[in-house]
């Protein structure tokens, strides 16, 4: 009688349990950016300590790669491979310094160049799963002023926008995650389509719908954001045509789009925080774009 | 005790899932750390059925929120797949760093297709793509499967009580009662 009572008190957690999830599925399908004040401090507690294991996963990283350059001068002589060791360092060292600043230096090219306003956002983790291409990235400063829907930019291009935004970690909705969808232009033909992510591509592709078969497009040409909607700005490099897929039947054409963004080496990027002013109404005088900047024209 | 450690543990290799492709060469698949959890507490007679549905879907709720998923995804795969690891020991005994893999890598498989479903039904614009990455990640997962696992076993030991250490405890899945604990194999 005892064991007849366990066990369907076992049978009823576990019946709770399925049905808790399944709650927590239907609340996140009906608000998918919203999060719970549990959920809040969860993440209070888990970003912390993805920024340290970022920054140690990233030293980690450095020394191996410095290891595995000076391997390959190991048969030279004593004197030529210390030397030369020491050499490389210094390189390695200026080099990563000169990128870093680099980078910095492009960011802010962007930041000056992008008519709208921006905050500066470091990415803390990447994709912990292949189903659902997501960066979480921690905002320099401002905490609060992130929204959902936000988009985000490196200088190479767009990156994808904020999804869930919870203190000063926000998730970042990569243009390759099956779940974005961003009005797109390819400047060549004037043709107009929603790019959308490939999921669980072995590789970060999108694919364009809706662009139309009166307007065929070429491999490599470039794709830009189109600015309907008014949260991206116009012209920002979206990615590049890799493949036109044959035999597609109906109005429109199947086109995959290789972004420009190097997804699995995010480190910086900048949340449009603000959409861009209004256009100018006099169309001579346009905002010159500077340094850095990925317009297309 | 044995939740609480167990459930830390998971923290951080879920912390670790999420930034080790800094590590990775490959920049696409990592191994599915919190679904090994997952099959530990399905797999070990330490743990209750209602315990490890539990624990799974507390663990699959913190991937929800390290990963970006939607909430619920992958607590709702998380507590099937503690179902279906409970229900593979009444069938098959998983010992040693074969079986280990092989499970690792089979419940891999299942589970992606279960989170490719899932998914489609909360976020019905991400479709049923997805499942190409399913055999690279279901491998990563099985090669590091017995470590982990092995891993979980070591810890359960250590918050043993001292009447479980010296087999006089509550045995888990008996009918209730003091009972000598028993391994899986003397159950079988």
């Amino acid at each position: 009688m005892i064991a007849v009572g366990k066990r369907a008190r076992e049978i009823a957690v576990v019946v709770a349990t399925l049905i808790l999830a399944l709650y927590v599925l239907r609340v996140s399908a009906k608000n998918p950016g919203e999060l719970s004040v549990l959920d809040r401090g969860i993440l209070r507690l888990v970003s912390p300590a993805q920024k340290a294991m970022s920054y140690v996963a990233r030293g980690i990283t450095g020394v191996a790669g410095r290891y595995v350059e000076l391997t390959g001068v190991r048969n030279e002589n004593e004197a030529l491979h210390r030397e030369n060791r020491q050499l490389r360092a210094e390189l390695m060292e200026m080099r990563r310094l000169a990128e870093e600043s680099g980078r910095y230096q492009r960011l802010l090219g962007l930041r000056d160049a992008t008519p709208a306003e921006t905050i500066a956002a470091r990415v803390i983790a990447v994709d912990a799963s292949p189903y659902f291409r997501v960066a979480r990235v921690e905002i320099d400063r401002g905490e609060g002023t992130v929204r959902r829907g936000m988009p985000v930019l490196t200088p190479e291009g767009v990156v994808g926008r904020i999804n869930r935004p919870a203190g000063k970690t926000s998730d970042v909705l990569l243009l390759v995650d099956p779940r974005s969808a961003l009005d797109i232009i390819v400047p060549r033909t004037g043709g107009r389509g929603i790019l959308k992510g490939k999921a669980g591509e072995n590789g970060y592709r999108c694919s364009i719908e809706y662009l139309a078969r009166g307007e065929p497009v070429k491999e490599g040409d470039a794709v830009v954001t189109s600015g309907v909607g008014g949260a991206f700005p116009r012209n920002l490099a979206v990615g590049h045509v890799t493949r036109i897929i044959p035999g597609a039947v109906g109005l429109y054409q199947d086109v995959e789009v290789t972004p420009d963004v190097d997804f699995a080496r995010l480190t910086d990027v900048l949340v449009v925080v603000a959409p861009p002013p209004a256009p100018d109404p006099d169309p001579g005088s346009h905002h010159t774009p500077g340094r850095g900047l990925a317009v297309i024209k | 005790m044995r939740s609480a450690a167990t459930l830390l543990v998971a923290y951080l290799l879920l912390i670790l899932q999420s930034t080790v492709l800094e590590l990775a060469p490959v920049h696409m698949a990592v191994p599915s750390f919190g679904l090994l959890v997952v099959l530990h507490v399905g797999l070990s007679p330490k743990w209750t059925l209602s315990s490890s549905a539990v624990i799974a879907f507390a663990t699959g709720y913190l991937f929800d929120l390290v990963s970006g998923a939607p909430q619920g995804v992958h607590a709702f795969v998380f507590t099937l797949m503690a179902l279906f690891a409970r229900a593979l020991t009444r069938r098959v005994a998983v010992n040693g760093i074969v079986l280990g893999a092989a499970t690792s890598f089979v419940a891999s498989l299942l589970a992606s297709f279960l989170i490719v479903v899932v998914r489609a039904q909360v976020a019905p614009e991400g479709g049923y793509g997805g499942l190409r990455q399913a055999p690279l990640e279901a491998v990563l997962t099985g090669i590091f499967g017995p470590l982990v696992l092995s891993l979980f076993r070591r810890l359960d030991g250590r918050v043993d009580t001292a009447r479980s250490r010296v087999g006089l405890t509550r045995g888990p899945r008996g009918g209730g009662g003091t009972s000598l604990s028993m391994s899986m194999t003397d159950r079988r």
